[in-house]
């Protein structure tokens, strides 16, 4: 494989190298490695880097922090596990809720309950300010994307978050699995 | 008043009427809203609840509340729900009669249309035997009964589809807020109850096929055998078998794809949910420090190191070169200097509990204080005060009684005297 011959190697190596995932909203770095996905993860796997194509259409290198965990991890998972807890009491189902509109960030249920504010707090996110801290970082990713001062959408890649909570629940025996129609995991 | 006439029913029996049709259909066509609001309440209904709705219902040119109440006990429209109860129920056919006329379902359950195959097969045996023994009158008994079960297959299929059309309708449009988890809870519920189950009945390989080929069986030998002379009839029954049992196949398919993606929907929002519940759960009860990885979603992140570059290393050698000397630090020690105060005082705390513990139990520990130490101020007593009634070797208690004047060397204090003790084990 020569790397001469893949489009935006540098580019999409900077920004994936920086925990960035392109989506479909991140053209023409997208384009390039969806029409060669296969390329372009022969091409980093000898560099001991794993890139991910995800079921939903994204790509991200698989993250390795065998030593030590980011802060912003567990602000990102608490933030966004709160958002799905808010979801499912809405009745509509939580991916639809979580990515087919627009939020505002004065809006965002975080603060409405003291369990949430207490689950931040834990995590140090007291105030909005962080909140849009975390948000930025979410940005910078690939999670989001703002769509004025405090408007924002959630892109595709945050459908990993949808991932891992499948596979927490996966791992609690608390939902009937056994249903003669299933023909799917829930993963 | 009431009057009392008869019905002649298709086998010639005659029948008393106990409720007059006329005064019945009546009173229901004044009394719509009310009857509707009946019979969406399912089980039992208090008298006050009647009453209720009957005064929520009234409009002014109707009778009086009371006379209201007495009809629908005299049209056996409300049946106590056992004698002398003040509980009601909405009579079995006219809740049937309801459902029918305000196009409302009820499901069948896989209970119902087995007990019909049941009888069907019950039936089928009398056929069969009523075949051997030629006995023309039970043949076409059977036959009848047999036309009379099939229908009532297919109109209880009919019923059901419907129920659950509406039951998808209902999850889609319904503004009620409700959790994603119940919702799944209940989709899954009509999976399990009535779909499922019934698929499994009316299966190819399933009981329903079974008996129905049976009976096509036996009604054809009734025709050879020249038993049961109504032959378009008989033609119309083998006909309804195999439409019955292709309706059956047909409407619990059909229930089964209306369900199927909401379903799956309800089933992968409510499992997200449980993830996410179950991650806030332990981050709750554990604590951040103790959350773990697994509940984190990582991202990557390269940290490169590079070999130093010629320039960083002659940058380095420069620092180093170019760096003035300075000579090391030196510890100033003087035996002639005098000891710090914070030391001798930290001493002096130090060694009170080592004098304290022979004299235990110090009945008034501030003023044993105060006697060893006449010249220390009310900031060190009460410094050695504290030390020694929260040293872990020793406990204090407060004597009741009047409080004492403690004179220190720059104040006085007063205070209930205090006891220290040994701390008991």
């Amino acid at each position: 494989m020569n790397a001469i011959e893949l489009p935006h190697l540098k580019e999409i190596f900077d920004r994936l190298r920086r925990g960035t995932h392109l989506s479909p909203e991140d053209e023409p770095l997208f384009s390039a490695l969806a029409s060669r996905a296969q390329d372009y993860i022969d091409y980093f796997a000898p560099l001991g880097l794993k890139l991910v194509r995800h079921d939903r259409e994204f790509f991200y290198f698989e993250p390795d922090y065998a030593d030590k965990v980011p802060d912003t991890l567990p602000k990102i998972a608490v933030f966004s596990y709160i958002l799905i807890d808010h979801a499912a009491n809405q009745g509509t189902p939580v991916e639809e809720f979580v990515m087919g509109q627009n939020f505002l960030m004065s809006k965002l249920p975080h603060f409405s309950l003291d369990r949430y504010v207490t689950l931040l707090r834990q995590v140090d996110v007291e105030d909005l300010s962080d909140i849009k801290l975390l948000l930025g970082h979410m940005d910078r990713i690939g999670w989001i994307r703002w769509e004025g001062d405090e408007e924002f959408r959630f892109l595709r890649p945050f459908h990993r978050v949808f991932s891992k909570c499948l596979e927490l629940a996966q791992r609690a025996p608390a939902i009937p699995t056994t249903l003669a129609t299933e023909t799917t995991s829930p993963v | 008043m009431f009057f009392c006439f008869f019905l002649r029913l298709p086998d010639d029996t005659v029948s008393a009427v106990k409720v007059n049709p006329q005064a019945f259909f009546g009173f229901c066509s004044g009394h719509v809203p009310l009857l509707r609001a009946l019979s969406s309440r399912a089980g039992e209904i208090s008298d006050a609840d009647v009453q209720r709705f009957i005064q929520a219902h009234a409009t002014p040119d109707q009778e009086l509340p009371k006379t209201t109440w007495q009809r629908l006990l005299e049209y056996q429209i409300l049946v106590p729900s056992e004698p002398g109860s003040s509980f009601y129920l909405l009579a079995d056919p006219v809740g049937r009669l309801l459902t029918y006329l305000f196009d409302e379902a009820n499901p069948a359950t896989p209970e119902m249309i087995g007990g019909y195959i049941a009888s069907l097969e019950a039936l089928s045996r009398k056929l069969g035997r009523a075949l051997e023994e030629e006995n023309v009158t039970v043949v076409e008994l059977s036959f009848r009964e047999i036309n009379d079960t099939l229908r009532r297959i297919y109109g209880d299929l009919d019923e059901t589809h419907h129920c659950i059309l509406q039951e998808v309708a209902r999850f889609k449009t319904t503004q009620r807020q409700v959790s994603v988890r119940d919702k799944f809870r209940r989709i899954v519920h009509w999976m399990e109850r009535f779909v499922e189950p019934m698929i499994d009945i009316v299966r190819a390989d399933g009981p329903m096929r079974s008996s129905f080929e049976d009976i096509g069986q036996l009604l054809r030998r009734a025709r050879e055998q020249a038993l049961f002379n109504d032959h378009p009839a008989l033609d119309r029954n083998l006909r309804y078998l195999r439409l019955v049992r292709k309706h059956a196949l047909r409407v619990f398919e059909q229930c089964r794809k209306e369900i199927q993606p909401l379903y799956e929907s309800l089933r992968r929002s409510s499992f997200i949910a449980e993830g996410a519940a179950l991650a806030l759960q332990r981050l709750m009860s554990e604590g951040a420090a103790n959350w773990g990885t697994e509940p984190l979603i990582g991202i990557h992140q390269v940290r490169i190191q590079n070999v130093p570059s010629d320039q960083a290393i002659a940058l380095a050698l420069r620092r180093l070169t170019e760096h003035p000397p300075e000579p090391a630090p030196r510890l100033l020690i003087d035996d002639s200097l005098e000891v710090p105060p914070a030391m001798l005082r930290r001493q002096w705390l130090d060694s009170l509990p080592e004098r304290a513990a022979p004299e235990l139990p110090i009945v008034d520990l501030l003023e044993w204080l105060q006697d060893r130490h006449p010249n220390k101020g009310t900031q060190e007593l009460l410094a050695g005060f504290t030390a020694l009634l929260f040293h872990e070797d020793f406990e204090g208690e407060f004597q009741e009684g009047a409080t004492k004047n403690y004179a220190t060397a720059d104040g006085q204090l007063e205070g209930s005297p205090l006891r220290l003790i040994r701390m008991s084990s």
